[in-house]
């Protein structure tokens, strides 16, 4: 079993971090092959319940299963060197592309590619949306909610008051809960 | 100039904070960060969204470092990826430290069970604006209808039927797709 010292977890993350292409659920198969399969320093579930608690945690699902894994290797200093190794090849790879766009768009048909892979977000939302679906819409009020959430996001209502109306609203519900089985 | 600096990161701060259910999710966030700030156009936004769904790398992660460049340079992608990531170090390790009883924590529960529809909804505003700026206002297109840009839609859709839920697939497909339809006229 490799050492999970600060230098080896580094590694392992920017190896994550290059070979991650899309994003979301693709990092199960990935973390288990590079943390479980190869080095042993996780076990399939944890992989599994790093996820379901990533994706209830705000930010980035990737980033919070790596923060995750390098907390529980190393605490705090695992934590910095899992979160900047998977974060170094995107930086590295978003800079350079971003530096040589113009000469990127040059290609011929580049523009043509890049408006096909466009349209191809609208899918990707529609799938992202199908996975949640099940677990987000469970009832009357859900439903109501996610409508209301929409009309308010269509007329463009600032995103981050939407949220934090949700979280209080929880808070409220289940304070009321709490509340009444007392 | 320094303010730019600041707004910058707290934008993105902002993003890593309230973004619920991966990458996707902060698409709402950066729409209203460009239709706020004259940081990137529309367009710079559609553009950035693609490319960073074929490079390496988480795509949430992807988009706001090249938001960032976009706004600031190299100092700016710096600024916006480590402003998105620094709240999720310190909410992501506390929760570990109690994670077996944060998921079945009541509290925890019911934000939850109303967080979820909310992100459902955000993530769907993005899809219908998309779909209103590529497919049916597309300012190239004549008829106010693109019908080009429908048949990749409708082909990709059917796909899914048939294909895994890689995402990749129906990048390149849609990509090629995309240059095909560029002969036809």
């Amino acid at each position: 079993m490799e050492k999970t010292n600060f230098w080896n977890i580094f590694k392992v993350f920017f190896k994550i971090g290059a070979i991650l292409l899309g994003g979301g659920y693709v990092i199960i198969p990935i973390m288990k092959q590079e943390l479980v399969e190869k080095r042993n320093w996780l076990s399939d579930d944890e992989v599994f319940d790093y996820y379901s608690v990533s994706q209830c945690l705000p930010g980035i699902i990737a980033v919070n299963m790596s923060i995750l894994v390098g907390y529980k290797l190393r605490k705090t200093k695992g934590m910095l060197a899992s979160v900047f190794g998977m974060a170094l090849s995107p930086f590295v790879s978003i800079v350079l592309v971003a530096s040589f766009l113009s000469k990127i768009m040059n290609i011929p048909f580049i523009d043509c590619f890049l408006g096909g892979v466009n349209l191809s977000v609208i899918i990707l939302i529609y799938l992202t949306l199908k996975e949640m679906w099940h677990k987000s819409i469970v009832d009357v009020f859900s439903s109501f909610w996610f409508v209301f959430i929409l009309l308010l996001a269509i007329f463009k209502v600032n995103p981050a008051i939407l949220i934090i109306i949700s979280i209080v609203l929880g808070l409220i519900i289940q304070k009321i809960r709490g509340e009444k089985s007392v | 100039m320094y303010s730019t600096y600041f707004l910058l990161f707290f934008e993105f701060f902002k993003v890593g904070l309230f973004t619920f259910g991966g990458g996707y999710a902060s698409l709402p966030f950066l729409y209203h960060i460009c239709e706020t700030y004259n940081w990137f156009s529309h367009q710079e936004l559609t553009q950035l969204i693609a490319i960073s769904g074929i490079t390496p790398g988480p795509i949430g992660l992807n988009m706001a470092t090249f938001a960032g460049f976009k706004t600031l340079g190299i100092i700016g992608a710096f600024i916006s990826s480590v402003a998105l990531i620094v709240p999720m170090m310190f909410i992501t390790s506390q929760v570990f430290r109690l994670y077996k009883k944060f998921s079945e924590n009541e509290y925890v529960k019911s934000v939850l069970y109303v967080l979820r529809p909310t992100s459902c909804a955000l993530i769907s505003s993005v899809a219908i604006k998309l779909f209103y700026n590529l497919v049916l206002f597309n300012k190239i297109s004549i008829n106010s209808i693109d019908f080009k840009s429908l048949f990749i839609v409708i082909v990709l859709f059917l796909s899914t039927f048939k294909l895994k839920r890689d995402p990749v697939i129906y990048m390149l497909i849609a990509g090629f797709l995309g240059v095909l339809l560029k002969f036809i006229k």
